[in-house]
């Protein structure tokens, strides 16, 4: 067991490593891909220049996809697992995603074996003696953490329940390659044929990049004859990591030093977010014509791809690949179900009504489950697309983790500002139908006041830690006036009153039931209020899950780290992890008791802050 | 206003035409009398339902505002199956989206319902000193199609509830004392569940009555 001194060793790393790769071929390809991105990010002017825009010629989806979705084949073995694949790291710093595990930087405690009662922390094991924080820990990130791009994140808890002024669509759409903006850019997303053509780029516009996209295309498939597959390349401080699925390229270049495991979800979600609006059928396209361009079926949609990026900065369900449902009375909630479960019965594939981000009730069709990443990728598209609130919508969308082959067709309905109805089906006929099934919903859900509970939950938040019961006994029976209501008095009895915060130096919490495949976080409160430091603890959080799913170490039980911003613990179960950020100074002991006291409350108030009894989502 | 029940039209009407041309805008100055300078590009389609009075009839229109995006084309059909009108937008500043109109309409002929109500738009008339397509040419091309053409503006609403008016002045009416052979309860027909409407028997108008959950078949 470490001390609670919070060691502080600086971030920089040794530049002595050797490349641990033992292929010759590979240190090869590495100085070459090495050489490739410093004449990327600095000599940008080797860059060819940009072929002029190629008129979008007529290859309409309905080139390859009959629109009638039972008739198509599934393609086989268009995306290797990534198992063989070959890290590169450039030497000069690697080692940044080892650092979080190994280095003495953070108090680690990494324990294999996990605690065995259900209910909590098996108590206050260690020391509990905090000395402070040491002067040179990690710095403050500045510059990092709030760049204009990503915007900041929005106040209220990571569920978005209060909307930034964030505006989604893309910026800065006359940088290119050749732009000093461009390059200063900390997070660039591209997606690229693996001719090269441009598909997508976060900043700046994809024509103009058809350059640097060529480039990239030369790395990966310089790599790739090789009989390697690129994935992950360090240059300097920037990360850069390779996604390839099939025809499709996916890259993202970043200095934002979230571990590469994130990047790489990160990019695996911007994928799949174009197999939504596209399907897998796409491949088809480049197998009959591999110069084939794909921007002109992507028109549009650029809201859609900025948005999804934006939430990787601050919605936790593109780390989790877990879903948060809306804080509601179970009997609200049951009411909204029941009426869904009619309708499922009924033909309708899924039934989902949903507040933003936040699911109010689901329901699938006998054996039909809902992947959380598709519903976060299909919230995304519905939310950042302005066209579905003007009017009731009814148009083809693919659920890439059901079947990223075939479209589904969606019917999309706002009953108010944030809350609306999606009844997914593969009937291309059903539309009238679905209307009317709407109007029945919306009927049900206004004469059992659910829009009204959704609205003032909304404005109340969830679970509040200046609210965790002090007594740890455990609470019977609704909670609903916990969680919507007054708070209890502060027990001024409590010893470990916090100074911000909740009891104990809690300032916030994220339970994620694994059998549920849903999170609750609590909301933002004092200290973590600004935009900066939400998407800070964000960033912290979305390490310290990487680190507790780390493939080659295995899955770690429980970690107890201190640096000069939080202590941060987490816990992993069968049943949930808990993920929770104290003061720096809070008191070890107590910070466990006090996880021990979240995991009960969250059970007490199960009933309202989960979906149960749906069909379970089993993945 | 003299409509008999019997004059209760409901028309399926569908809007086609390049992406950014104005389908949307024109359907939002129709539908809501609103008119948005940054109208975002619709996905797959989007559906209302306005009613008009004409001097004989009451015609609800129930409005398939299609996407011009490319990826969409395809689906088209799925939205203009047995549709008693189209609108086929165009920009008068784009040649892009005239050729593009004409495509349109080319796809609608071949599918051979011969009493579709088409009009042809020219839209964004406001926008004179960037006009690319005369009205001469575009007149021209509808009279030849058997289409009516109009210019509009969904900005000035110049023109907007006329081709809306004019269509529904232009739709078949309903003749049951004629053919009351012709009038068949069935139940309410799916989007498009009747593609081998175009039977020369039945002019096969895909209207049901929303309120009485029927179908109408009128003979020709
Ligand atoms: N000046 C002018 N602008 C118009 C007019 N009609 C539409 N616009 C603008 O043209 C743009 C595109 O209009 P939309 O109505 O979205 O076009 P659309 O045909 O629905 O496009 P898709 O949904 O992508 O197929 C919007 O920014 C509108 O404000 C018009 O009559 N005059
Ligand atoms: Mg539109």
């Amino acid at each position: 067991m470490s001390s609670d001194d919070a060691h502080s060793s600086s971030s920089e790393h040794d530049s002595t490593d050797q490349n641990p790769n033992p292929s010759t071929s590979i240190d090869q390809s590495l100085d070459a891909i090495e050489g490739q991105l410093t004449s990327i990010s600095l000599n940008h002017r080797n860059s060819p220049l940009p072929e002029p825009p190629i008129p979008p010629p007529h290859h309409g989806i309905g080139d390859t996809l009959p629109s009638d979705a039972h008739s198509q084949v599934e393609e086989v073995g268009a995306v290797e697992k990534s198992g063989s694949d070959v890290e590169v790291e450039n030497s000069v710093s690697r080692g940044e995603g080892v650092l979080w595990r190994n280095s003495s930087d953070v108090e680690g405690e990494v324990e294999g074996q996990g605690s065995p009662s259900s209910s909590g922390y098996a108590g206050g094991k260690g020391t509990s003696s905090s000395s402070g924080v040491s002067g040179s820990g990690i710095e403050e990130i500045s510059g990092d953490e709030v760049d204009q791009g990503e915007g900041g994140i929005r106040s209220g808890s990571f569920g978005g329940s209060v909307d930034s002024e964030w505006v989604p669509g893309k910026r800065h759409v006359n940088e290119d390659d050749a732009s000093v903006s461009w390059r200063k850019r900390k997070k660039h997303f591209f997606v690229l044929s693996h001719s090269g053509k441009p598909i997508y780029s976060r900043y700046g516009d994809e024509h103009r990049l058809a350059g640097f996209s060529a480039t990239l295309q030369a790395i990966i498939s310089f790599v790739e004859n090789g009989g390697d597959r690129v994935k992950l390349v360090r240059a300097g401080k920037h990360q850069v990591v390779f996604l390839v699925k099939g025809p499709i390229y996916l890259v993202c270049i970043s200095c934002t030093e979230e571990p590469h495991e994130s990047l790489n979800e990160q990019l695996e979600l911007l994928y799949g977010q174009m197999i939504l609006i596209l399907t897998k059928s796409i491949n088809r396209c480049f197998e009959k014509n591999p110069k084939f361009d794909m921007t002109p079926l992507l028109g549009g949609t650029d809201a859609v791809f900025s948005s999804l990026i934006h939430s990787y900065s601050w919605n936790p369900a593109t780390f989790l690949h877990a879903y948060s449902c809306l804080p509601l009375a179970y009997p609200t909630r049951q009411a909204a179900g029941a009426i869904l479960q009619d309708v499922a019965e009924s033909g309708v594939l899924f039934a989902i009504l949903m507040c933003k981000h936040k699911v109010i009730s689901l329901v699938g069709a006998q054996k039909a489950s809902l992947h959380p990443d598709d519903m976060l990728l299909l919230a995304n598209f519905v939310m950042s697309s302005e066209s579905f609130r003007t009017s009731e919508s009814f148009s083809p969308i693919c659920l890439p983790r059901y079947n990223p082959m075939a479209f589904l067709y969606a019917y999309v309905y706002y009953l108010d500002a944030d809350t609306y109805l999606m009844l997914l089906t593969a009937n291309p006929d059903a539309f009238y139908r679905l209307k009317d099934w709407r109007i029945r919903i919306e009927m049900v859900l206004l004469k059992s006041n659910v829009l009204n509970e959704a609205q003032r939950s909304m404005l109340d938040g969830g679970m509040h830690v200046e609210d965790l019961p002090v007594d740890p006994s455990p609470r019977s029976g609704s909670l609903s006036s916990h969680l919507g209501q007054p708070r209890p008095p502060p027990d001024s009895a409590d010893r470990c009153k916090a100074l911000l915060g909740g009891p104990c130096g809690l300032w916030h919490f994220i339970y994620r039931s694994i059998y549920l495949d849903q999170y609750v976080s609590s909301e933002f409160s004092s200290p973590i209020n600004t935009p900066k430091q939400q998407k800070r603890l964000y960033r912290a959080y979305q390490k310290l899950y990487t680190s507790m799913h780390d493939r080659e170490l295995g899955p770690h039980k429980t970690q107890f780290r201190r640096d000069n911003n939080y202590v941060l613990l987490c816990w992993v179960t069968q049943d949930f992890e808990l993920y929770a950020a104290f003061d720096p100074l809070a008191d070890k002991a107590l910070a466990i008791k006090t996880c021990n006291r979240v995991c009960q409350w969250v059970k007490d108030v199960e009933n309202e802050v989960f979906l149960l009894g749906a069909s379970p989502f089993s993945w | 206003m003299a409509t008999s029940a019997r004059n209760n039209l409901n028309a399926k009407l569908v809007l086609l035409g390049d992406m950014g041309a104005g389908k949307s805008s024109l359907v939002l100055r129709f539908v809501k009398g609103q008119f948005l300078d940054f109208q975002e590009s619709t996905i797959g389609a989007a559906f209302f339902s306005q009613t008009l009075a004409v001097s004989d009839a009451t015609v609800k229109f129930e409005i398939w505002d299609t996407a011009g995006q490319e990826r969409y084309h395809s689906l088209a059909p799925m939205y203009y199956r047995g549709a008693a009108a189209a609108i086929i937008v165009y920009d008068i500043a784009s040649i892009d989206s005239f050729a593009r109109a004409k495509t349109w309409v080319q796809e609608l002929q071949k599918q051979g319902n011969p009493n579709l109500v088409m009009a042809l738009a020219g839209n964004k008339a406001d926008l004179e000193e960037k006009r690319k397509v005369t009205a001469d040419e575009a007149r021209l091309y509808a009279e030849e199609n058997g289409l009516f053409f109009m210019e509009t503006s969904a900005k000035t609403a110049a023109n907007v509830n006329e081709i809306f008016y004019e269509i529904a002045k232009r739709l078949p009416r309903a003749q049951p004392s004629q053919n009351p052979a012709g009038m068949v309860l069935v139940d309410r027909p799916a989007v498009g569940s009747q593609a081998s409407a175009c039977c020369s028997r039945y002019h096969f108008f895909s209207y049901y009555h929303s309120d009485l959950n029927f179908l109408i078949l009128f003979a020709k």
